[in-house]
């Protein structure tokens, strides 16, 4: 009513987020899902050759049937992967380094915090570069210093790269297409689609941290790597406390998302969060959450799997479909589970 | 420290910001705003009209005001009573005028005058309570009709027989001392009103039909299913409002000694603009005669002030008009938002710092190093129990223990899978113990202190301590009793964790971090409960000492341990034994080796610590987040931890999986056995310890080995 603005001034306004409803109704597929293969902190799915790649740490690993053989190993952590439609693989670590094919390839200044890579159907490089300021590992810094410092960039065929935008809050996601690109930008929970050197949203108010896009029939797999919380988002409006938080508290205990959570007793603990009769709650707060959304027509959401607060496979980074099937990377779940892409 | 951060502890150290919730929580905040329009108003045109407070001019004006409160007396009531009395006007008229006609054309003595009018009042006001009352029509449209049609009958008989009324030469001393004598320097209207006024308050205060009415007003459908005749109160309620109305009509009959035409027009608004002004609630059920009050001279004030500074009726209505739209929009927001505003100002966090801390994390090599030990318990009551706060085990090697709905179950030795509910006591029960009868005392939070006998009759101890001074919410009564000892004397330490929070938002006040637990002895002998120490962080479990010289209690949201010493040189005194630990410290026990144990109910996390150190933001939390959405300490881990007299931490068992026993309130050793409780556990845990004495029991170690 007329008097909520007034009454706003002195209590401060509501923090709300978007719900989890309609197509984004809630529910347990991904702790369903079978395990394809369990291992430490999977992130990035390609298929090539017939086979499935999964970044793992700084190994790369193929996983075909129930084996798996390292693909290869580098000196840092691998924090992006892409096929490309000659059979090459690129591959981006946390030293800020881009491999294509086992080759170094050289970057522009400004690039060191490789999020996602794409090859577009014209055989383009497409390439986002989380921030400018952290590396990929460093997410969690850059969220909380709200920052907005990253770019997407693109190499066309037999080119150096171009930047295609800048100014973006975390760029994690790329679908490349005939005539542009569509990104995820997290940290404003929104999908933009990048064309001609215009920017415009085309799914917003997402109720979670987007992560990597890859096609579908008809339409695309979003990941979504953590949820949207009241109290971080209330942390991230307060100054003082953040700006104390990130100085005095270790990293992984600040109030802030996580690919899992629940480890340690140092962790933040929200009211909602408290175990009561032997029950932690499937519709409680939490830091980290499991969420695949399935975009249709326009990238309008058409249905999606979920691990709630209780549930384990959380922290999903990538999803891809393959020939039918659904591969999914639960980065805080340690494993890579499989469904029907229809699910 | 920071230049800010001394600037917010002093800042909201030092302010008390929990007075405003607790101040809001006054049933007399309602008259806040009506008393500050009165104030306002009174002050405003008193100072714009000059010889506005002269008594002359005081004397008429009261004389209005007496006949007016009269009228908005009993629409107050009816208002009250979830009703609305639109005919009050025209009562008011036809019974001047019925008592005009009485003494100036038959003559009749002035009391019968009276009884005419009193007469034509409570017709009027029985046919308004026999069609809403017992017909049920709507009481808006039903006064409208009664209201138009007494005006009808009114305008026809003043033209009738206004004439003879004026040539008549009745005259009364009686008549012209109500009509302009004074007693005291009061007039008889404002002795009337005020006479009035006051049976009324009292009446629906403190009896029965005062108390059916407000509960109808409040509730129409649980008062008929509370047994009140629900019909034959409001048929009631009309007829006083009548009866109200015919003595003012009376009153202006001796004052004015006639009847005009503009008798009692526009009353019915006045009337109501005043009586929702003051702050009575137009659905029913709130508000009181005082209010009525204060709304009757604000507006009579009001109406006066306009026309003396010279402003015409349209003006006048105008405003009224406006009056009544504002205070109506006012009494809905207030009444739909009152809890919400309380909500949002009751949590007022204050500044704590606490002191750098061992790590408790498994590996850290400290005392305090929690280890999975606890999830190998048996569970007794797994998937029956609810709320477990505290255990204890009788001579018989039964175990007792308090649930979240009120009971105290027992489970039968030796194999503890059959129980039965040993008692019902209601609220929530927490600390339990046995004196030296057997008796089973238990800190009922909510309630207070209770005895349990064995024969199964529950006993109140204790409900209340002596009120401190500065309170503003009563503290004598017991928020929070949460664990008890009793000392060979019999004297039973006990501690109230807080005076902000009830037993069942215990965790709420981690949040405000406040101040207000307490240490109290309930002594056996007199019956009386005296306050031993106040101002603590929830003071929580309590433990006699083995050598019974001094009470060991535990501080929950400092993370300490305190002893009060008992004799000694420090008699009367406690001093801190454990600081800073990582963990909430809840009940302590004796252990069967000479030292004690203690439940953490939760461990610290440095993203609360840093938050006790940000009130400002706790407070903006609690107002802009759901409760839901609150940073809380983890409560989710906890663990049993045994310590010496001196204060050294000897073991730490927990549960890190969180399945068994995530949160632990209490523990009691009993032959070998540790039996673990836990306030949001479905569980008691039956844990064999190691290396203890397979005899001991509390009973025998408090009471000596009896039979």
């Amino acid at each position: 009513m007329i008097f909520e603005p007034i009454l706003d001034l002195f209590r401060g306004k509501a923090i709300t987020i978007p719900p989890l409803d309609g197509a984004l109704r809630a529910n347990t597929a991904l702790d369903e899902a079978a395990v394809l293969a369990g291992l430490p902190a999977p992130d990035n799915l390609v298929w090539q050759d017939g086979r499935l790649l999964c970044s793992s740490g700084a190994a790369v690993l193929a996983i075909e049937g129930s084996t798996r053989s390292q693909v290869a190993e580098f000196p840092a952590e691998v924090t992006a992967l892409a096929a490309a439609p000659d059979g090459r693989l690129a591959v981006a670590s946390d030293d800020g380094r881009l491999r294509e094919g086992g080759i170094d390839v050289p970057l522009p200044g400004g690039i060191g915090c490789v999020t996602a890579l794409a090859y577009g159907p014209d055989g383009a490089l497409w390439l986002a570069n989380g921030s400018a300021r952290h590396p990929a590992s460093g997410w969690v810094v850059d969220l909380m210093e709200k920052g907005a410092t990253g770019s997407v960039w693109r190499r066309a065929p037999g080119m150096g790269f171009a930047r295609e935008a800048e100014g973006l809050a975390w760029p994690c996601g790329l679908l490349p297409d005939a005539s542009g690109v569509t990104v995820s930008e997290s940290w404003r929970h929104r999908l933009i689609r990048l064309e001609g050197g215009r920017v415009t949203p085309v799914l917003r108010h997402l109720p979670g941290y987007p992560a990597r896009l890859s096609p579908a029939p008809g339409g695309a797999w979003l990941a979504v790597f953590a949820p949207r919380n009241r109290l971080i988002e209330f942390v991230l409006q307060d100054v003082h406390y953040r700006r104390d938080m990130m100085a005095e508290v270790p990293r992984e205990f600040w109030v802030a998302p996580a690919l899992r959570s629940g480890q340690s007793f140092l962790e933040p603990l929200q009211c909602g969060g408290i175990r009561m009769m032997g029950i932690h709650k499937a519709w409680s707060p939490s830091r980290s959450y499991g969420l695949v959304v399935r975009l249709g027509e326009g990238l309008a959401p058409l249905s999606s799997l979920h691990s709630r607060a209780n549930g384990r496979r959380h922290g999903v980074t990538s999803a891809i479909e393959v020939d039918g099937r659904l591969y999914v990377a639960a980065r805080g779940g340690d494993a890579v589970l499989t469904l029907a892409g229809d699910a | 420290m920071t230049f800010r951060e001394r600037l917010q502890a002093w800042r909201y150290n030092l302010v008390p910001d929990h007075a405003i919730g607790e101040i809001l929580q006054k049933r007399w905040t309602d008259n806040a705003i009506p008393f500050l329009a009165l104030v306002i108003v009174v002050a405003g045109f008193g100072s714009a009209i000059p010889g506005f407070f002269r008594l002359v001019s005081l004397q008429d004006s009261t004389r209005q005001l007496g006949e007016f409160s009269l009228v908005v007396t009993g629409l107050t009531v009816v208002m009250l009573g979830g009703g609305i009395d639109l005919s009050v006007g025209s009562i008011f008229a036809l019974s001047a005028f019925a008592s005009v006609a009485a003494f100036f054309i038959f003559h009749l003595p002035t009391g019968l005058a009276f009884l005419a009018a009193l007469a034509t009042g409570l017709i009027f006001g029985a046919v308004n309570g026999y069609l809403i009352g017992f017909l049920r029509l709507r009481a808006f449209l039903t006064t409208l009709v009664t209201f138009i049609i007494g005006r009808a009958i009114y305008d026809i008989l003043v033209v009738s027989f206004g004439a003879k009324v004026q040539l008549s030469d009745a005259s009364s001393d009686l008549w012209d001392f109500i009509g302009d004598g004074t007693m005291a320097g009061l007039s008889v209207s404002v002795v009337a009103a005020l006479v009035l006024a006051v049976v009324t308050h009292v009446a629906l205060t403190r009896s029965r039909p005062g108390w059916h009415v407000l509960a109808i007003g409040g509730s129409r459908r649980s008062a008929h299913n509370a047994g009140i005749r629900v019909r034959r109160m409001v048929f009631l309620t009309y007829v006083f409002s009548g009866a109200c109305s015919a003595c003012a009509g009376f009153l202006i009959a001796t004052r004015l000694s006639g009847a005009g035409p503009g008798t009692g027009q526009g009353l019915e608004i006045l009337a109501l603009t005043a009586a929702v002004v003051g702050g009575n609630s137009l659905g029913g059920g709130r508000g009181s005669v005082v209010k009525g009050l204060m709304g009757a001279v604000i507006v009579l004030v009001m109406t006066n002030g306009l026309i003396r500074l010279g402003y015409g009726t349209g003006t006048n209505q105008m405003v009224l008009g406006l009056l009544l739209a504002v205070a109506v929009t006012i009494d809905i927001r207030w009444m739909k938002n009152r809890h919400k505003v309380l909500n949002e100002v009751y949590v007022a966090p204050v500044y704590l710092k606490l002191g750098e801390t061992q790590s408790a994390a498994p590996g850290s090599g400290t005392p305090y190093e929690l280890n999975n030990r606890l999830s190998q318990a048996d569970a007794i009551g797994l998937g029956e129990l609810e709320g477990p706060e505290d255990v204890i085990l009788d001579r018989d090697d039964h175990l007792y223990c308090g649930t979240r709905h009120g009971e105290i179950v027992r489970y039968f030795a030796p194999d503890y899978t059959r129980s039965e509910v040993f008692a019902h006591v209601g609220g929530f029960p927490l600390g339990l113990a046995f004196d030296r009868a057997g008796n089973l005392l238990s800190c009922v939070g909510a309630m207070g202190l209770y005895r349990i006998a064995p024969d199964r009759t529950v006993t109140r101890l204790s409900a209340e301590t002596r009120r401190s001074w500065t309170s503003i919410v009563d503290d004598a009564r017991l928020r929070d009793p949460n664990d008890l000892d009793i000392a060979p004397d019999g004297k039973v330490y006990f501690t109230d964790s807080t005076k902000r929070y009830d037993a069942h938002d215990w965790t709420l006040d981690s949040i405000e971090n406040r101040a207000t637990g307490r240490l109290l002895v309930y002594d056996p002998a007199t019956g009386k409960t005296a306050t031993l120490l106040d101002g603590y962080r929830y003071t929580n479990g309590v433990t006699m000492a083995h050598d019974n010289r001094s009470v060991f209690f535990c501080e929950s949201w400092a993370c300490r341990i305190h002893r009060y010493w008992l004799e000694g040189p420090k008699v009367g005194t406690a001093e801190c034994v454990i600081r800073d630990m990582p963990g909430y410290p809840d009940n302590i026990n004796r252990a069967s080796d000479g030292t004690y144990w203690m439940a953490w109910l939760g461990m610290r996390t440095p993203s609360f610590d840093l938050s006790l150190r940000h009130p400002g933001m706790r407070r903006r939390m609690a107002r802009r987040l759901p409760q839901d959405e609150w940073l809380f300490p983890n409560i989710n881990t906890g663990g049993v931890v045994k310590f010496n007299d001196a204060g050294e931490i000897l073991q730490t068992f927990g549960d890190l999986t969180g399945v068994s026993h995530p949160m632990v309130t209490s523990m009691r050793e009993h032959k070998g056995f540790l039996y673990i409780g836990g306030i949001l556990n479905n569980r008691i845990g039956r844990y064999k310890i190691e290396g203890a004495n397979p005899d001991w029991t509390a009973n025998d170690a408090y009471w000596g080995a009896g039979s």
